[in-house]
C-alpha cells in the first residue's frame, strides 16, 4: 500500500517508519511536513494511505484533506487531539494516539487496507482520473467535516467563490470552482442544470415543464432546481439515452 | 433571597390558618356565651386582620433582610413589630364593634371595654402572631440553610473544576504525549539523549505538578525548569526551534509565581514557533526595574484570540498575577509579525 507519512516532527516521522517495517506490504513514497507539501505530494503521488498528524504548520490534517484533488484513506495520528477526530459525524475515520502502539497499528491498517479493497471491488472508476458514483469526497463546513460518496450527493449549487454541497439533510461549502468540479466528475453521474448548479441525475424525482422552455427538478431531499432552456434540450437527449 | 414557594400555595396556607382560626375563636364565643352577631363580627375581623398583619410581617422582614440579622436584632424587631399589628388589629375589630353595639347592628352580652380587658385582648391577639412568626421563621431558616449548602456546593464544585483547568494546563498533554512519542524514536537514535530526556522530562513534570498556589519561586529556579522544558522542545522542533535568553543577573533572586514563566514559554511555542513552517527565534529577556520583575518573551507569529488553547494557561496566569495586587500586570501585544508577552510583579515577602 503506497503510503504518505505528515507530521511536522522529524522524530515522530521516524517513529513512524520504525513501526511500519513491521508492515512489509506498507511502502512508504514520501514524507510531509506542512499543509502545502502534504498537499503537494498527495496530488502528485497519489498514494492510497494518508497517515496524518492534525497539529500542522500552516494548518490542520484537515485542511489538507480538504486540499487534495485525490483522496487517500486517511489514518490520523495525534497527541492530544482525538477530539477534532471523534468530532466527525457518522464518519468511521481512524486515529492513532502517539506514542502509538503497535497492536492499534495493526488494527488501522487492516481496516485501512480492507476500505480500500472494497472501493476497488466496486465498479470500475472510469478512466483519466474521475470521480465516480461510489468515490468519496472530503466536506467541511465550519468545525464539522465529512467523507461523502458522490452518489450522496443530490446537488451543487454556486455560492459566492464556494460551491455549497447538498447531501442527506446537510449541506458543505467546498473550496472549488463549479467548473472545476464538473471537469472531475464522471459525466454520466452530475448534469449542469443551469450556470448555478449541478445535479446528480440519480437524485430527481419530477420533471416538470417550466418558464421560457425550461424543467424544474424535484430531488429526492424535496428541493427544486431549475433547468435553463439551452440544457432542457441536453437534458431531453441524457435521459432518452 | 426571598421564599420562592409559588404564590397560590401561600396563600391557601394563610387562608385555611386563619380561617381555622377565625372558626375556633367563633366556635369558642358561641359555646361561652351562645349565638350573637358581635361575636361572629369579632372572629372573623380578628382572622381577617391577623392574615394581614402576617402578610405585613412577612413582607417587612423580608424587604429589611430581617433573617440575617444577629437573633437578637430579629426578635426585637419582630416583637415591636407585633405588638403594633396586634394594637391595629384590636383597633380596627373595637372601634366598628363599638359603633355597632352602640348604633344597635349588632348584639353582644358581657362585653367588657374596660383597659384590662383591652389589655388582654392586645395580648390575645398577640399569641396567635407570635405563634405564626415562629412558625414562619424556622421555615425560612431551614430553608435559608439548604439554599446555602447549595451554594457552598456549586461553589466548591466551581472552585475544583477550576484547578482541574489549571492543572491541565500546567501538564499541556500535547507537550508529554509528543515529548513521549519522541522518546520512543530517541532510544532508537541516541540512548544518551534519550536518557537525558528522560531526567528533563521528569523535572518538567515534576515542577508542574509540585506547586500548591500559595508558594513563590525564585527566578532562578523558574528558568531552570524553561530550559528543561526547551530542551524538550528541542528535540522535538528540532533547528525551527531557535531561543535567545537575556536575564539580567541580579533578577535571578526575585520571587515570582511559579509557572509563570514557563506558561508564557509554553504559548510561545504552541502559538508561534508551531504554526510556523520555519520556525523561528524565542527571545526570552528579563530584569529588573525599581526593584519589580519584569520578564518578556518574545516569538513569531500572530495574536488570535478567537482560537481556543490561549484561554486556560492565561486565564491561571492572570488570576496568579491578580492575586498578587495592583502592581502586577500582565500584557499580550503583537508587532510586526511577532507577538509580546509581558509580566511585571511587584517584590513580595516570600
Amino acid at each position: 500500500m503506497r503510503t504518505l507519512i505528515v507530521d511536522d516532527t522529524r522524530l515522530a516521522r521516524a517513529e513512524l517508519r520504525t513501526l511500519l517495517t513491521d508492515h512489509p506490504q506498507i511502502e512508504i513514497v514520501a514524507e510531509a511536513e506542512d499543509v502545502a507539501g502534504a498537499i503537494e505530494a498527495i496530488d502528485r503521488l497519489q498514494p492510497a494511505l494518508l497517515l496524518l498528524d492534525i497539529q500542522l504548520p500552516g494548518g490542520t490534517g484537515f485542511d489538507v484533506l480538504a486540499g487534495v484533488e485525490h483522496l487517500p484513506q486517511v489514518i490520523f495520528t495525534t497527541a492530544y487531539d482525538q477530539y477534532a477526530v471523534e468530532a466527525f459525524q457518522r464518519n468511521a475515520l481512524d486515529y492513532l494516539l502517539k506514542p502509538i502502539e503497535p497492536e492499534r497499528l495493526r488494527q488501522a491498517l487492516a481496516r485501512a487496507s480492507e476500505r480500500l479493497n472494497s472501493e476497488r471491488s466496486a465498479p470500475a472508476v472510469p478512466a483519466g482520473g474521475l470521480l465516480g458514483a461510489q468515490d468519496t469526497v472530503f466536506l467541511r463546513d465550519g468545525e464539522r467535516c465529512w467523507f461523502v460518496a458522490l452518489r450522496d450527493i443530490s446537488h451543487m449549487v454556486v455560492d459566492g467563490n464556494y460551491v455549497r454541497v447538498h447531501f442527506g439533510s446537510e449541506k458543505a461549502l467546498l473550496n472549488r470552482s463549479l467548473s472545476a468540479l464538473e471537469a472531475r466528475l464522471e459525466p454520466n453521474l452530475f448534469f449542469r442544470a443551469n450556470r448555478n448548479a449541478l445535479v446528480n441525475l440519480r437524485a430527481i424525482t419530477q420533471i416538470d415543464p417550466w418558464v421560457n422552455d425550461g424543467y424544474r427538478l424535484r430531488l429526492r431531499d424535496g428541493q427544486t432546481l431549475e433547468v435553463s432552456r439551452r440544457q432542457a434540450r441536453e437534458l431531453r437527449e441524457r435521459l432518452s439515452l | 433571597m426571598s421564599d420562592r414557594r409559588p404564590r397560590s400555595l401561600r396563600w391557601l396556607w394563610q387562608c385555611l390558618l386563619w380561617g381555622g382560626y377565625a372558626a375556633l375563636s367563633a366556635a369558642m364565643m358561641v359555646a361561652f356565651a351562645g349565638h350573637h352577631s358581635g361575636g361572629y363580627f369579632i372572629a372573623v375581623m380578628l382572622g381577617l386582620g391577623l392574615w394581614a398583619s402576617s402578610e405585613a410581617l412577612r413582607k417587612l422582614a423580608l424587604q429589611h433582610d430581617w433573617l440575617a440579622r444577629p437573633l437578637a436584632g430579629l426578635l426585637w424587631r419582630m416583637a415591636l413589630a407585633i405588638a403594633l399589628l396586634a394594637a391595629l388589629v384590636q383597633v380596627l375589630v373595637i372601634v366598628p364593634l363599638v359603633v355597632g353595639l352602640t348604633l344597635g347592628w349588632l348584639q353582644l352580652t358581657g362585653s367588657d371595654f374596660s383597659p384590662w380587658a383591652l389589655l388582654a385582648y392586645w395580648f390575645n391577639t398577640m399569641m396567635p402572631m407570635w405563634l405564626w412568626a415562629a412558625a414562619w421563621i424556622s421555615l425560612q431558616a431551614i430553608r435559608r440553610s439548604r439554599q446555602s449548602e447549595l451554594l457552598r456546593l456549586r461553589a466548591e464544585a466551581e472552585r475544583s473544576q477550576l484547578e482541574f483547568a489549571a492543572l491541565r494546563a500546567r501538564l499541556n498533554p500535547h507537550f508529554v504525549f509528543n515529548a513521549l512519542n519522541n522518546l520512543r524514536a530517541l532510544i532508537n537514535e541516541d540512548t544518551e539523549r534519550a536518557r537525558q530526556m528522560v531526567t528533563q522530562l521528569s523535572n518538567t513534570l515534576r515542577h508542574a505538578l509540585g506547586h500548591s498556589t500559595a508558594e513563590m519561586v525564585t527566578l532562578a529556579e523558574e528558568l531552570a525548569v524553561v530550559q528543561d522544558y526547551l530542551a524538550i522542545e528541542a528535540v522535538h522542533f528540532e533547528q525551527r526551534l531557535r531561543v535567545e535568553e537575556q536575564i539580567e543577573a541580579e533578577a535571578l533572586t526575585a520571587l515570582l509565581p511559579p509557572m509563570s514563566l514557563q506558561l508564557l514559554v509554553e504559548n510561545a511555542i504552541k502559538h508561534g514557533i508551531a504554526l510556523q513552517p520555519q520556525g523561528g527565534t524565542l527571545q526570552i529577556q528579563g530584569g529588573l526595574i525599581d526593584g519589580r520583575l519584569w520578564l518578556a518573551v518574545r516569538n513569531p507569529g500572530r495574536l488570535d484570540r478567537s482560537g481556543n488553547g490561549h484561554g486556560v494557561g492565561l486565564a491561571y496566569l492572570s488570576s496568579r498575577l491578580q492575586a498578587l495586587g495592583e502592581l502586577a500586570a500582565f500584557s499580550l501585544d503583537a508587532q510586526d509579525g511577532h507577538v509580546l508577552a509581558r509580566i511585571e510583579i511587584p517584590p513580595c515577602a516570600p
